[in-house]
């Protein structure tokens, strides 16, 4: 997904204003004139001048329709497939591991993206098994970070 | 001498040599793989060192990195796919070398320059650091705010692809940095009511989703292969270095100055120092033509050149806490997250620290020679590893880095937002490290300006007052200047018959 210039422009100058104005809601320190607002309202300040800059850039150079060109991994249906899965994994994991534990989800968003990579189902669970338990040991066991544990793999923790 | 000594000890522990021995081979595996960056390296390698003490986690990010901007040319060498985009520049030559079956003596020359190069970046940061410290312990708010200013300008514009794409970069990053309640008011910002935003954007996952996460999408995307490894002749690793040393002492030292000299510049790295070596290797070489060609000569400045950057890098990360570089933004990440605040006050309270990151360096810098030798000899099995099996195992490692830090799902789905985030930036040619640095300085670029507003009264005057911030202050405007001139120098030249200003006017460097 590519943005023209002109689309750029216009993107980041209506950032900037909406920072400005969100910002003028920010209190000060009190006594002073400056405060919460302060950073905020300077980079919204900056966005809109370059904005304004890319802008009058484009139009100079003879863009007149902000647009946005399609990449070419867009086009093909299989790669947008293999991006949503990924995305939707994290997402998964996220919702997934707190009640099924690490050890499962974690096997889940590693095999099934390897899968969808055109992996061989083979070769993609038994790395997905071996990763996983990897992961776990190193981050679970020896760095004790308090990883999803599941009931029935308790052994593993 | 009883720092020293201290220093030594706190290196010379079994367990602090262990770490900088996984950490190498990590750096080495990940620098080979193209696509990997050594910044990737540091980010997955952060969730890891936040369980261990300053030492160690210092000593596994200074060796990773090092590690994997000498590695970033195994794959530039064997497949024409540079590793790292520190090895961009002379990937022609060092590629051209191995199809004519030098690849063994095109990589020895990368790995045992880029020790010289680091070597030498070391000492300049050993003799350098201190002094400036000296220099910086009298440093007002003035002069933070300019040398924070310097430090994001200078990542702006010398950030490959234009000056305009630098900066929406750089807003982003600092927009992000506004965001929780850590500010002179005190007043929650763009927090839209979530307890967790309150603490700001988590710097750990956020870099985790714009450096790696933003890969494995990318990668999933584009559903590329690894390219067959060329064969590349077996000539001995090390057999023609003397005589290329001998050859090459001036280029090997000149690519190891201005490396250091362009790491230490806030802002610019090893990818830059690499590209304005070769460039100044290409200009006064007696054999130009060669360039390009497989000639070794670029392969000696700029492979020096970008190790050098990398100690160059930590002389401002330490002396001021601000970054030379991506991978330093995010070592200032992991020091404050230690309880180090990195500045001049380090240099007093924590010498012993300081002098151990030294040694530190020169280890992973001598260490290199061994572990290049192994990692050029097993490059073609690490190179075999299909990209379709590793990629979902990084994207775990993103999932339970960005866990760890707060033991929190928020860090995931920071770490997810992000990845996309830098997925679209990368799509549009962002560059990503101006949005790091934003992410890093914003809270002291902040702090910095509204204390100096509230001190000179409003008065913007009051910041080129006292000599050194003038003298800063001038510089950056400086530097600022520079995309101007370019283009009347551009029109001068179109109008008196030379070449006509083609290209988007804004674009400078690589």
């Amino acid at each position: 997904m590519k943005f023209n210039d002109l689309l750029l422009g216009l993107l980041v100058l209506l950032g900037g204003i909406a920072i400005y104005v969100s910002a003028l809601g920010f209190t000060d320190i009190p006594g002073q004139d400056y405060g919460a607002g302060t950073m905020p309202r300077a980079v919204a300040v900056f966005a809109s001048l370059l904005g304004l800059f890319m802008i009058v850039k484009a139009l100079l150079a003879g863009l007149r329709i902000p647009g946005l060109e399609l990449a070419p991994w867009l086009r093909s249906r299989r790669s947008v497939l293999s991006v949503v899965v990924a995305l939707a994994l994290v997402v998964f994991y996220i919702v997934a591991a707190p009640s099924i534990g690490f050890v499962p989800a974690s096997l889940v968003v590693m095999a099934v993206l390897m899968l969808t990579l055109k992996t061989k189902p083979l070769t993609a669970i038994a790395v997905s098994v071996l990763a996983c338990v990897v992961i776990q040991q190193a981050f679970g066991r020896l760095l004790l970070v308090p990883l999803p544990r599941s009931e029935f793999l308790g052994f593993l923790w | 001498m009883s720092i020293l000594a201290e220093a030594f000890a706190l290196v010379f522990q079994p367990y602090v040599l262990m770490v900088i021995l996984s950490a190498a081979a990590f750096g080495m595996f990940v620098g080979a793989i193209p696509g990997l960056t050594a910044t990737m390296a540091t980010a997955l390698l952060v969730p890891v060192t936040f369980f261990m003490d300053p030492v160690p986690a210092i000593a596994a990010i200074v060796t990773a990195t090092a590690m994997a901007i000498f590695a970033g040319d195994i794959p530039g060498t064997l497949l024409r796919m540079p590793g790292t985009p520190a090895s961009a520049a002379y990937v022609e030559d060092a590629y051209k070398m191995t199809r004519s079956g030098r690849a063994e003596e095109a990589l020895g020359a990368s790995l045992v320059f880029s020790a010289i190069g680091g070597i030498f970046g070391t000492i300049v940061l050993v003799t350098a650091a201190p002094m400036l410290a000296e220099v910086a312990l009298k440093f007002s708010s003035f002069e933070y705010f300019w040398l924070v200013v310097l430090g994001l300008s200078c990542a702006v514009f010398v950030s490959p692809g234009s000056v305009s794409r630098g900066m929406i970069s750089l807003i982003i990053g600092l927009f992000a940095a506004t965001i929780g309640i850590d500010n002179p008011a005190g007043q929650p910002r763009y927090t839209f009511g979530n307890v967790e935003l309150l603490a700001g954007v988590q710097f750990i996952p956020a870099m985790i989703g714009l450096f790696a996460v933003s890969e494995v999408l990318r990668f999933v995307a584009s559903g590329a292969e690894t390219p067959a490894v060329e064969k590349g002749g077996r000539t001995g690793v090390f057999a023609k270095q003397w005589t290329n040393l001998k050859r090459y002492p001036v280029q090997a030292m000149r690519g190891s100055v201005t490396g250091t000299a362009i790491g230490a510049l806030p802002g610019a790295g090893a990818d830059i120092a690499a590209w304005i070596s070769y460039a100044i290797s290409k200009k006064f070489s007696k054999q130009p033509q060669k360039f390009g060609t497989g000639h070794v000569e670029g392969l000696v400045e700029a492979g020096a050149s970008n190790n050098g950057a990398v100690s160059g890098a930590w002389i401002p990360a330490l002396v001021f806490g601000i970054p030379g570089d991506s991978i330093t933004a995010i070592v200032i990440g992991v020091l404050y997250i230690k309880g180090l605040n990195p500045g001049p006050t380090i240099f007093i309270n924590q010498p012993q620290l300081i002098y151990a990151v030294f040694i530190v360096f020169f280890l992973a810098n001598v260490i290199m020679l061994p572990m290049g030798w192994i990692a050029i000899k097993a490059a073609r099995t690490i190179l075999s590893i299909p990209a379709r099996i590793l990629m979902p195992i990084i994207l775990m490692f993103c999932i339970v880095g960005s866990f760890a830090i707060n033991n929190s799902p928020f860090g995931i789905t920071l770490m997810v937002v992000f990845g996309v985030i830098g997925f679209l930036m990368e799509e549009n040619d962002i560059p990503i490290a101006p949005a790091i640095l934003g992410l890093v300085l914003g809270p002291m670029l902040e702090q910095n300006f509204v204390t100096s507003m509230i001190k000179a009264d409003g008065s913007f005057l009051a910041f080129f007052e006292r000599p050194i911030a003038a003298g800063l202050g001038l510089f950056t405007i400086a530097i600022w200047c520079i995309p101007l001139v370019m283009l009347l120098l551009r029109r001068g030249r179109g109008r008196s018959g030379g070449k006509p200003s083609a290209g988007a006017s804004d674009r400078i460097g690589g």
